[in-house]
């Protein structure tokens, strides 16, 4: 009962705009900034300890009930689903999901299957299957741009920040799927058990964003 | 072609020593607790028509249940649940019993959870209906029943109240789609503050919009009732009544749970909202993320079967607890073997009078099975039995 609040931080830039956020409420982050190659780091006056991990595994060990609260992305969240509340949008990592076919494609013309290719297969298949449309969903690891440029996909869903690799690899967002921006998220059972320490890190969170 | 003969299937384990002790030590506990109480005990049917779940597809989707057909073509799920099959029953062999009727059921359920997220496909489960009264001893009844089964495990709880008929009513005053009200049902069950905020503008600003997005904030203790009564909107009379029936509930259930528990409420629970009829709770223990007790009145659903009868239950995840009990270390011992019987050659029958005997001292005895002396006191030796007896010498 006595352990600190855990709170997993998706590794990269959510983790320094996280440690932004908690220096400006006033927490010591000292050992977060220089972590080395330690993974799990005390934040010492706020009782906190602050978890490293990558996107998906943040849900996971929240889920789980062995981190209390995570930092992740909208776009995560999408494509994993998963069982926790919620609570702030913290406003940094702002970027769009979008469709983006070749420039010059007319994607919803004919009848044929579109096949889309993607990271996020979740994400792509529940935005045509609320439009009624059938698809083929590839899932591509790495650079999806490459997909319809070799003729393997009509079009793409993926992260848009600035649209420069689409705009010059001659791709164009043809619609947005959703708004993304990162996430505080709260184990369910966590937010019950350790209601007034939690409520108080999210109380202070929000006077601190924007 | 690959042959799976050395593992069981994912999400399914076998339990061994220990963890079969604390489990059935924790089903002990609690079929005491509910047969203490007049609750008797049903099995149902490990297989069941598709069509007993299809009724309230959106608790069961067909995605999550393990099917197959039975030898007509008909499809056959593996039960991924026992209310509905205790409703299938009320509504038709037990449709002249006197009521109420008190059940309980110990057994397993099946759904095929999401891979590798270290979820059992295999769960036991065990819970009690109270089928017959909507009378609030009914609801008490069954909460104190839930609140005693968390107790006898010795560990710190919360059992948390909520009350489905709060958010029923506010969104019955808004004018929605089914699949709109489904996307404000799912944002308040997830407490996703943003996005319910900006869902909600989309109908205008008005008391019921303002209720709706405080809903998932009105957690914690007794405060919180007053806090819900300065937000619901002035001409809601049904709500107050709720709060004010949830206010007698919750002081009862505090005054019953005593040191060791708490009682808390959330108004924004809103699962299963066309199951659930009236209050609804969930149970947490500390060290497990995710609830272990999870019930309330469901006067609609045994209907469906076609007997209006209401009722009013909860289930215990008796793996989950299990699991906490193995985490905090507190294993139970596995039964000490007291003394092992040595037949000599010609003396089997007095080696098994001799161990009965011995049992019948209180002793728990084994008999060797080899005819080596030696190896037996290596064995004895081995696994810690301090006792060895040999037939034929002392008799």
């Amino acid at each position: 009962m006595n352990r600190p609040v855990r709170i997993a931080l998706t590794k990269g830039r959510l983790e320094k705009d996280t440690v932004d956020l908690l220096e400006k409420i006033g927490f010591d982050c000292t050992a977060v900034r220089e972590k080395g190659r330690r993974l799990i780091l005390p934040v010492p006056d706020g009782n906190l300890e602050a978890v490293l991990a990558k996107a998906n595994d943040v849900i996971t060990y929240v889920e789980h009930g062995v981190c209390d609260m995570g930092v992740v992305g909208k776009d995560t969240i999408m494509e994993m689903k998963g069982k926790f509340f919620e609570l702030v949008d913290l406003g940094f990592g702002r970027c769009k999901f979008a469709l983006a076919t070749k420039k010059g494609n007319d994607f919803y013309s004919g009848y044929g299957i579109k096949t889309i290719a993607t990271k996020y297969p979740n994400v792509a298949r529940s935005f045509f299957e609320k439009k009624g449309m059938d698809t083929e969903i590839i899932k591509i690891e790495g650079s999806v741009e490459l997909a319809p440029l070799l003729g393997l996909a009509d079009g793409i869903v993926d992260i848009v920040e600035t649209g420069t690799t689409l705009r010059e690899n001659g791709l164009e967002v043809i619609e947005n799927v959703a708004d993304i921006s990162a996430r505080l998220i709260v184990n369910t059972v966590s937010l019950k058990m350790r209601q007034a320490e939690i409520e108080r890190l999210v109380k202070l969170i929000e006077s601190n964003i924007n | 072609m690959k042959n799976y003969d050395l593992i069981t299937p994912e999400g399914t384990r076998d339990l061994l020593f220990e963890e079969c002790i604390i489990r059935r030590g924790v089903e002990n506990v609690l079929t005491g607790i509910f047969s203490g109480r007049g609750y008797t005990e049903m099995i149902t049917s490990g297989l069941e028509f598709y069509d007993v779940f299809s009724l309230n597809s959106r608790y069961f989707p067909q995605e999550n249940l393990y099917k197959l057909t039975d030898t007509k073509g008909r499809l056959i799920v593996i039960r991924p649940d026992s209310t509905m099959p205790i409703a299938r029953v009320i509504a038709t062999r037990l449709r002249d019993a006197v009521l109420p009727l008190r059940l309980y059921y110990r057994q397993n359920v099946y759904r095929t959870g999401p891979l590798l997220k270290g979820r059992s496909d295999e769960i036991m489960q065990a819970g009690i209906e109270l089928v017959g009264s909507d009378s609030e001893m009914a609801d008490l009844e069954v909460i104190s029943t839930a609140v005693e089964s968390l107790k006898s495990l010795d560990m710190e709880f919360s059992i948390e109240l909520g009350h489905i008929g709060i958010f029923k009513e506010l969104v019955s005053r808004l004018d929605v789609s089914r699949r709109e009200r489904e996307k404000i049902r799912r944002l308040i069950e997830n407490k996703d503050f943003p996005a319910l905020n900006d869902y909600l503008d989309t109908f205008g600003r008005t008391p019921v919009t303002d209720a709706l997005k405080r809903l998932p904030a009105l957690f914690g203790g007794e405060e919180v009732f007053d806090r819900a009564e300065e937000l619901i909107p002035d001409d809601s009379l049904n709500i107050r009544r709720i709060l004010s029936y949830m206010r007698e509930i919750y002081s009862v259930a505090s005054e019953f749970c005593g040191e060791g528990g708490n009682i808390s409420v959330d108004l924004g629970i809103v699962n299963k909202t066309d199951y659930y009829t009236g209050i609804v709770f969930k149970g947490y223990l500390e060290g497990h993320g995710d609830e272990v007790v999870s019930g309330g009145r469901y006067d609609g659903l045994i209907a469906e079967f076609g007997y209006d009868v209401p009722a009013v239950g909860f289930a215990v995840n008796i793996d989950a607890i299990s699991k906490v009990i193995e985490k905090n270390g507190i294993l139970p011992a596995l039964p000490r073997i007291d003394a092992i019987v040595f037949a000599r050659e010609g003396f089997e029958a007095d080696a098994f009078r001799k161990a009965q005997e011995l049992r019948e001292q209180g002793l728990v005895v084994e008999t060797a099975l080899s005819g080596d002396i030696d190896s037996v006191r290596e064995y004895a030796r081995e696994r810690k039995i301090a006792r060895i007896v040999i037939a034929g010498e002392e008799m």
